[in-house]
């Protein structure tokens, strides 16, 4: 196997203490080095390959939202994949470390050009129904992700590099050109071999391997059809077992997983309807041994059980209050950094949340971030701001409306504070809360809104979907040539020293430019009972119930 | 009276199918398409298009509240299994029945089956509650009302009038402070989960306290003012003049006539109880019909709101006509007019 051209210099970097061994490892992984060798490459020795003797056995109750999942491909919350993703599974997998390895691939290896990308499929994979788990599974998976009919968020996702649009000459009830979406060219999506699928990139992609573990993303049994229902075949350490949506879902212990575990024999998924109070009394009576995630209000009382564990993560996990450049005033440059200068956003994050958030600067790059730079602090200046709304024709200020989710409600607190801040300034600030599924139908529309971003592991990624000219989820229709180009320049090194160079103009250009105005990044927090081993919390929530234990009480 | 009682019914009808238009127009003017609900937010604008036309959603308003109507008695089938084949939607009942009100967006299932699981487990609790809330309310109003001006009428009645004025989900947190987090004798949630540790009598608890607490201070108010009142008329002065004893009184004559007040309130409760417990079942997790609709509401399920708010509306009717033939009972001038 070739080896990246990168790989040399950047263990040498890290011999030498100018990269951390995080930022080593994720690099290392992310060019196509398999976790186990980067490990080894710098002395270490995979946690991941190192497992404890667990106890074997137990049936595990999670308290989470049990949704429809019937369509993986259509999955649009994280909570979706806590259950389907431990039968059906991801090509590659973020682990609650922040690095991707690969998972049913073996191995992944870009071009120098990071155009091609070689995805070799992991030997020994099988479907429940001892099936082989081949490169034509991979790519009926993708062709079928990738098309407008099924409807998946990952269309949007890998639009960029895979895809072309094609006018289909036909005209909506509303005049528009119907559109639909091909593949930008015949090979995009190649089969190499039995084993081997190779992308042919339409311009450079840095985050591939991230991208396939975009939850939906999950490889299906074709002779499914990608249907997902009670003993779907997949791939996984596990079999759904007992489906009953809004209330309780099953999964029981398949016997011949390719890989670790797993460990307990059943998992019980127990809805109680999402209501944070509810969760609280769940955990408080024992009637869920763990939780998918617990909001901060509800610490308090958590904390002081005894037979409780937090845990918590530092994320990129955020809502961004996003102005959109189609409506007056957010079409002013002046007007928007006015915006960021009349707010303190550490106080706001702080008044906000508490200990449970981080500061954030305005550019939704976060120092959990590989490529992260650290800019000067973006201070509160009143009176700047004043100046500049008054230079853009607004001397007496501007009054608008903020549109919020009513869940969870540290959307409100967090409105009310910049509300509050922004009235120094002279901008009057109406908060709109609508209930969530409302907020999803004018989010993109919106003059201004404030829309929860969930982490991704690279800054760029968020970057590429929200703010470059015309990209899909770009709800502040934000179009800068400069911060197209940077951002494309990014994505093109894989060093994350070099990216960082980049990131910092960026940022830069974000905070004096941007669409957008960022005041925090989320902590997420979770409780398991102290019998349950082998859990740590993930950025995006995600569970391996796998290479999870319960010791008998 | 039979003629009068199937006057009532058609009236009945009638409102049911000009609530039933009413509604389908309401439920037009509810953010997002059929289409954007399914496929989430994350999903491009052709890609939401392709569904909505699919489904056939350019129709005019009237044109497809026809269709919706024909759809639910059974003579036309729903177009969205046909048109969504990857959300693996199917009906073990067919295509075309009675009472086909679709499929939920939320939970991609028939709108019945989804609600036939929770009408159940509502019927049960309001079973409880109201089991409890009538005879308790009936003996403390009377109680009350019988001694007018007492101390026990006073108890009684300061205790109810502070419980009236609790909010449910004050009464809620304060239980659940007491005997969940500090005393931990009982359950925090009520999901009846099957193999809970929790056994189902202990789940129901909290939620049918709160219930009692929240409907049956007002409803032994109500009882205690109507008792109290039919307590100083003539005929009940008389029938304590003419030597009749106490018992005979209360029974025979008060109570009778205290009744038709109350009967009123019973049967709202009875209505609310059975299709509008939102507060309680969404703090203790009860898998009724009053967390659904939140949840459907929330998400924006438009049919499975059309089904509840139409489900809602009949046990409305219903507790009407109930309680229409009670007054007659109770009053035979009301039987005569």
């Amino acid at each position: 196997m070739n080896r990246h051209p990168y790989l040399m210099p950047l263990k040498k970097d890290h011999d030498a203490g100018k990269v951390t061994r995080r930022e080593f490892l994720r690099t290392a992984t992310l060019l196509g080095v398999s976790s186990a060798t980067a490990y080894g490459m710098i002395g270490l020795v995979d946690p991941v390959s190192a497992a404890d003797h667990m106890p074997k056995g137990g049936t595990l109750r999670v308290e989470t939202t049990v949704y429809d999942i019937k369509s993986p491909a259509t999955a649009t919350t994280t909570a979706d994949p806590m259950i389907f993703a431990q039968v059906v599974e991801h090509l590659t997998q973020t682990g609650t470390d922040n690095i991707t390895r690969p998972h049913l691939l073996e191995s992944w290896e870009p071009s120098a050009d990071l155009k091609t990308w070689v995805l070799r499929v992991r030997q020994g994979v099988k479907w429940h129904d001892g099936r082989q788990f081949t490169a034509d599974d991979v790519i009926w998976n993708l062709k079928r992700l990738l098309s407008d009919e099924t409807g998946s968020s990952v269309l949007g996702l890998m639009k960029p590099y895979l895809l072309k649009e094609v006018d289909t000459g036909e005209k909506d009830d509303n005049g528009n050109a119907v559109i639909r979406h091909e593949l930008w060219a015949e090979n995009a999506i190649e089969k190499t071999d039995e084993m081997t699928v190779t992308l042919n990139l339409a311009e450079p992609q840095l985050a591939v391997p991230e991208h396939l573990y975009h939850y939906p993303a999950v490889m299906m049994d074709p002779e499914g059809g990608g249907i997902f229902d009670v003993d779907t075949v997949g791939t996984g350490a596990f079999r759904l077992t007992e489906m009953e949506v809004g209330r309780r879902a099953v999964i029981e212990a398949v016997d011949d997983y390719w890989g670790e575990g797993p460990y307990l024999d059943r998992v019980e998924f127990i809805d109680v309807g999402g209501n944070a109070q509810a969760i609280m009394n769940a955990l408080l009576s024992g009637q869920v041994d763990g939780s998918f995630t617990v909001q901060p209000e509800f610490a308090a009382p958590l904390d002081a059980r005894e037979n409780l564990q937090r845990y918590e993560v530092v994320t990129a996990d955020t809502a961004i209050t996003r102005m959109n450049l189609n409506h007056k005033p957010f079409d002013d440059a002046r007007v928007r950094k006015a915006f960021r200068l009349a707010l303190d956003a550490p106080r706001a994050a702080e008044a906000a949340f508490g200990p449970f958030a981080s500061p954030a600067e305005h550019h939704h790059v976060s120092p959990v971030h590989p490529e992260y730079a650290e800019l000067p602090p973006m201070a509160r200046d009143v009176e700047a701001a004043k100046a500049l709304l008054a230079e853009a024709g607004y001397p007496d200020g501007v009054e608008v409306e903020l549109t919020i989710q009513q869940n969870p409600p540290h959307h409100l607190r967090s409105a009310t504070v910049m509300q509050e801040m922004w009235k120094d300034a002279g901008i009057t600030c109406n908060i709109n809360v609508v209930p969530n599924g409302q907020y999803w139908d004018v989010w993109t529309t919106a003059p201004l809104g404030t829309t929860v971003w969930a982490h991704r592991p690279l800054g760029v990624i968020n970057l590429s979907l929200a703010y470059r000219s015309g990209a899909s989820w770009n709800e502040s229709a934000y179009a800068n040539e400069t911060f197209d180009e940077l951002l494309t320049k990014a994505e093109s090194f894989p060093d994350p020293r070099e990216r960082s160079k980049v990131m910092a103009d960026i940022q830069a250009l974000l905070q004096e430019d941007g669409p957008i105005i960022q005041t925090y990044w989320r902590k997420l927090v979770t409780y398991y009972d102290k019998r349950v081993m082998g859990f740590a919390m993930h950025p995006t929530s995600q569970v391996f119930f796998n290479k999870m234990a319960i010791q008998s009480a | 009276m039979v003629r009068k009682i199937l006057s009532r019914l058609a009236q009945y009808g009638f409102t049911l199918l000009a609530a039933s238009f009413l509604l389908f127009t309401l439920t037009e003017f509810s953010p997002g398409t059929v289409a954007s609900k399914i496929l989430g937010p994350y999903a491009l604008e052709n890609q939401v298009a392709l569904l909505n036309a699919q489904l056939g959603l350019d129709e005019p308003l009237l044109h497809r509240y026809v269709d919706w109507l024909q759809t639910l008695v059974g003579l036309s089938p729903n177009l969205l299994p046909e048109a969504a084949p990857g959300l693996g939607l199917s009906d073990p009942r067919g295509d075309k029945y009675f009472g086909n009100f679709g499929y939920s967006l939320m939970m991609k299932e028939p709108v019945l089956d989804v609600l036939a699981d929770r009408i159940g487990h509502t019927a049960w609790l309001s079973a409880w509650a109201l089991g409890l809330t009538i005879p308790i309310s009936l003996l403390l109003g009377t109680l009350a009302g019988m001694h007018a001006g007492s101390s026990v009428d006073r108890v009684i009645s300061t205790v109810t009038v502070t419980l009236t004025s609790l909010p449910e989900f004050v009464v809620a947190v304060g239980l659940l402070l007491i005997f969940v987090a500090s005393l931990g004798w009982l359950p925090g949630t009520s999901s009846l989960q099957p193999g809970d540790q929790w056994s189902t009598g202990a789940q129901l608890v909290l939620p049918v306290t709160v219930l009692l607490i929240a409907s049956g201070a007002y409803l032994t108010r109500i009882v205690r003012a109507s008792v109290a009142e039919t307590m100083q008329a003539d005929y009940v002065r008389t029938a304590r003049l003419k030597g009749l004893s106490p018992r005979r009184v209360i029974w025979a004559h008060v109570l009778r006539n205290a009744m038709i007040a109350p009967i009123t309130v019973i049967l709202l409760q009875v209505n609310w109880i059975l299709t509008g417990v939102v507060v309680v079942e969404a703090i203790f997790a009860y898998p009724g019909l009053g967390s659904l609709m939140l949840r459907a509401a929330l998400f924006g399920d438009i049919f499975t709101v059309q089904a509840l708010t139409m489900l809602a509306l009949s046990v409305a009717l219903i507790t009407q006509f109930l309680g229409d033939v009670a007054y007659a009972i109770l009053d035979p001038r009301i039987r005569v007019d």
